[in-house]
């Protein structure tokens, strides 16, 4: 999946000329979780690896599924359906773990149920949500960008980090 | 010069000597007359002296100068040891801790010339009356005997060689090459004397052949030489030539040599016979000691005999070593935990494919042993004995008694305990923290003491050994103890506990509370301790090593605490076992035994599941319910338990499945997975699954 991992495209002008709009465009990787899609920034995305046997640790939160085995290291692994509130995972064929590497926690696994493709979008058509009161989801969410006409979520990662488990 | 290279072992060096320093001055406050002492102080401030100035740390090489002046004194007996002159050494030595310390930090010495103690160290010789001609006779004196040393003209016929070195000297000469002998004097003011002499060496290596030194090599190299030292080489350069080879040499103040005549050269067992017949021939038999202690005799002219005599009480048989880049042992640790993981992976791969033969089987088994060997090895790499960190606080002591007014005896026991390099260097702090608080709170004043019948001087002991797969350093005093009432109302009153939760604490949960922070139940703050800031650091230090930290206490007899450190900290032998369909790792370490037992034996005491083993009736835990899973044991009318002991607790275990002893390479989880206490970390097992390890300590 190294491929993948491309830096985000910055188009800048090209003089210095501070008056022209600087359009910046990001990748991001498209998930699907249950009907859902998401977009997660390919910035923070170490790897993309298929289901594997996780072992659970005792008494913790249940949206920490546990621990895998990422080429010798030991890497936990987050349920994200758990984690926002949707049904517990059904692994299939289709089931991957995404490894996202985090500032200040390390590298961390999260379960989607579907990679899709990897889109890129100018800043522009990103529209920021706001975190106020739009109900429990919306708080996963940092904006909404189009693609092709379609709507893709884009996954806030911040909200993986800790609370307590 | 530039001198920054050897920054790090002058550094290292310099602490050394301080150290020993610190340590010798100790023993002469006890024992002003022992001349062993003296000799060894004289030394260590020499070689300090010498080092600063080299490195060019002038403040640092004046002090230490003045030092050895009294020293001298010391040494030669014209000053008698008083117990003032103890504490301005020692204050003199804090000074040179503190050169170093800059030195460390900042490369440079600072700018403190520390005036007043060299007027201290000054007064003390004045008294003698003596300061001018202090440094005239120390000086003299060794003059004298290198003049008598060098007086013999020809040195190379003085040597006394063996068979061997005869051998190959007459062949050369046989074959027409010539021998020759070459005699090297070093400056006198020269300090590096060791490394003038190697680059000599090597300048004559470079054009001929060196076939004898005189010293040997390890002398040159030890500096066991006065001023000039021989060498016979065979050459087909000119005398001339290798004269100038050694004399390009900066620091030597002379070269001489001679083309011998290799029939005129002695063998060391011919010597003996020519000077002392009759000894000779009592000592025939023994002819193999001969050459060692010939070349003692031969170079005997003058007062070298005295002067060899001199040195050898207080020498100290070095073990060679090599400095080694920590860093450079870590990634060595960790390459030998992935080959274990390999291993692993091949040891299930075998116990899982059919058909294997047994040859395949053997080779496991001798990478096995390997691989358990190279691991050993590793780990004891990386283990020094914690001496280099304890060794400070006999005098920490001495300077605590006269802080606190109080008498104090300290005794230290198993220094030489090995602890990995990491764990030695962070442990001194807990330790002194421990050390001052006994002084300071647990040794009660001479009235109270007397009052109670105990001896004035209050005792403090320092004992470090090893305990199974722990170490064990207990801070024990014979002191007033923990006053668990105190505590109790200190609890209250600081707000940290109810009255009511104080009631209802077991004494062992009120003696806990010392732990936490900002409590501290000394009436009066003292400059040593007290400052409410201590023992929470302490079991946070302790904790963060992986370790524990206890107190047992009786009021009016003493406290001990005891803090235990695991030995090994990335790779241990574990038990692997099963409970609830996951496997999980014990650390062999703290298991005593594995017990079948009947259910129709578990007893219940206070709604607890307990067992009688052998007489102790020990606590079970169901560890299906600890990690919260149902148990499929094998036998319905039986449990497995592992019996495991953290100090004087046990408890059994129960576990579903035995799988097998096996050694595991310790993996954290990582920041994310925090808050599991009784899991240490993970491993991964020949298949690559990842099974959690059970710290049992936790569990008790």
């Amino acid at each position: 999946m190294d491929q993948l991992s491309t830096n985000n495209n910055l188009n800048l002008p090209e003089d210095g000329d501070e008056t022209k709009i600087v359009d910046v465009t990001f990748q991001y990787i498209v998930i699907r979780l249950g009907e859902e899609q998401y977009g997660i920034d390919i910035s923070y995305v170490n790897n993309i690896v298929r289901m594997q046997r996780i072992t659970r640790i005792p008494k913790v939160a249940p949206y920490l599924k546990g621990v895998i085995n990422l080429r010798g290291e030991i890497l936990p692994v987050v349920s994200l359906r758990l984690k926002m509130g949707l049904d517990e995972d059904v692994f299939d064929k289709a089931t991957r773990i995404i490894i996202l590497k985090t500032e200040n926690e390390g590298q961390i696994g999260i379960i989607v149920d579907e990679v899709k493709e990897v889109v890129t979008l100018s800043e522009k058509s990103i529209e920021k949500v706001s975190h106020d009161n739009k109900g429990e989801k919306a708080n996963f969410l940092s904006g909404v960008g189009k693609n092709n006409g379609e709507l893709i979520s884009i996954l806030d990662l911040n909200m993986i980090s800790l609370e307590d488990n | 010069m530039d001198v920054s290279q050897y920054l790090e072992i002058f550094l290292d060096e310099t602490n050394e000597h301080l150290q020993n320093l610190n340590t010798q001055i100790l023993e002469l406050e006890q024992d002003p007359e022992n001349s062993d002492t003296v000799n060894e102080i004289f030394r260590a401030a020499h070689s300090l002296k010498g080092m600063a100035g080299t490195m060019g740390y002038k403040r640092m090489q004046n002090l230490t100068h003045d030092m050895e002046n009294v020293f001298f004194f010391f040494f030669n007996g014209n000053i008698k040891v008083q117990p003032e002159m103890i504490d301005v050494l020692f204050q003199c030595l804090d000074a040179l801790q503190e050169y170093t310390d800059n030195i460390k930090n900042t490369a440079d010495e600072g700018t403190n010339d520390n005036e007043p103690l060299i007027r201290q160290l000054n007064d003390i010789l004045n008294n003698k009356g003596a300061t001018s001609e202090a440094a005239a006779p120390a000086q003299a004196a060794p003059a004298a005997e290198k003049a008598e040393e060098s007086s013999s003209d020809e040195p190379w016929y003085d040597i006394n060689y063996d068979e061997s070195q005869i051998s190959v000297l007459s062949e050369a000469a046989k074959q027409g090459r010539k021998v020759y002998g070459i005699n090297v004097t070093v400056d006198p003011s020269c300090v590096l004397k060791a490394a003038r002499a190697f680059l000599v060496v090597k300048a004559i290596e470079e054009k001929g052949e060196l076939i004898v030194s005189n010293p040997n090599s390890q002398d040159l190299e030890d500096e066991k030489f006065e001023n000039d030292f021989t060498l016979i080489v065979i050459s087909e350069e000119s005398l001339e030539n290798l004269i100038a080879a050694a004399k390009s040499v900066s620091e030597i103040s002379d070269a001489v040599g001679k083309e011998l005549d290799v029939t005129k050269l002695h063998s060391a067992e011919a010597e003996g016979e020519a000077e002392e017949a009759p000894a000779a021939q009592t000592t025939a038999p023994a002819a193999s000691e001969a050459p060692k202690a010939a070349p003692a005799a031969a170079p005997a002219q003058g007062a070298a005999p005295a002067k060899a005599a001199d040195k050898k009480p207080g020498k100290v048989a070095v073990k060679q070593t090599v400095r080694v880049d920590i860093e450079k042992l870590d990634s060595l640790m960790n390459l030998v935990s992935e080959l274990i993981t390999a291993k692993n992976s091949l040891v299930s791969a075998s116990s899982s494919s059919e058909g294997n033969n047994s040859s395949f089987n053997e080779q496991i088994e001798y990478l096995e042993s390997v691989t358990s060997n190279l691991h050993e090895s590793v780990m004891k790499v990386r283990m020094v004995p914690i001496e280099s960190t304890v060794n400070k606080f006999p005098r920490m002591i001495r300077d605590l008694q006269k802080q606190l007014g109080k008498k104090l005896d300290f005794y230290m026991s198993g220094e030489e305990t090995e602890l990995d390099r990491t764990v030695v260097d962070q442990i001194g702090d807990p330790i002194m923290h421990l050390l001052r608080n006994s002084a300071d709170h647990g040794i009660e004043s001479a009235e109270i003491r007397a009052q109670r019948g105990k001896p004035e001087a209050g005792s403090i002991w320092l004992d470090a050994y090893q305990d199974g797969n722990n170490v064990i350093i207990e801070v024990r005093d014979d002191g007033n103890g923990i006053d668990i009432e105190a505590v109790r109302a200190k609890g209250i009153e600081r707000g940290v506990i109810t009255p009511e939760q104080a009631a209802a604490m077991s004494d062992k949960e009120v003696i806990n509370l010392l732990f936490t922070a900002g409590f501290s139940t000394a009436k009066k703050v003292t400059d040593v301790s007290g400052r409410g800031v201590g023992l929470d650091v302490v079991k946070s230090m302790i904790e963060s090593l992986s370790g524990e930290v206890e107190v047992k206490s009786e009021l009016g007899v003493g406290s001990t605490w005891t803090i235990r450190l695991p030995l090994t900290l990335a790779i241990i032998q574990a038990l692997m076992v099963v409970v609830g369909g996951e496997k999980y790792a014990i650390s062999l370490g703290s298991i005593q035994t594995i017990e079948t037992i009947e259910k129709s034996d578990i007893k219940l005491v206070q709604n607890e599941e307990v067992i009688n083993l052998r007489g102790t009736v020990i606590p079970l835990i169901r560890l299906n319910e600890v990690i919260g899973t149902e148990s499929h044991p094998i036998d319905e009318n039986s449990l497995i338990a592992v019996i495991v002991k953290k100090g004087d607790k046990m408890a059994g275990l129960v576990i579903d499945e035995l799988i097998g002893q096996q050694e595991i390479v310790i993996k954290p989880l990582g920041k994310y997975v925090k808050h599991v206490k009784f899991i240490t970390g993970a491993t991964i097992l020949g298949d690559g699954e990842v099974a959690l390890i059970f710290d049992a300590n936790t569990l008790l």
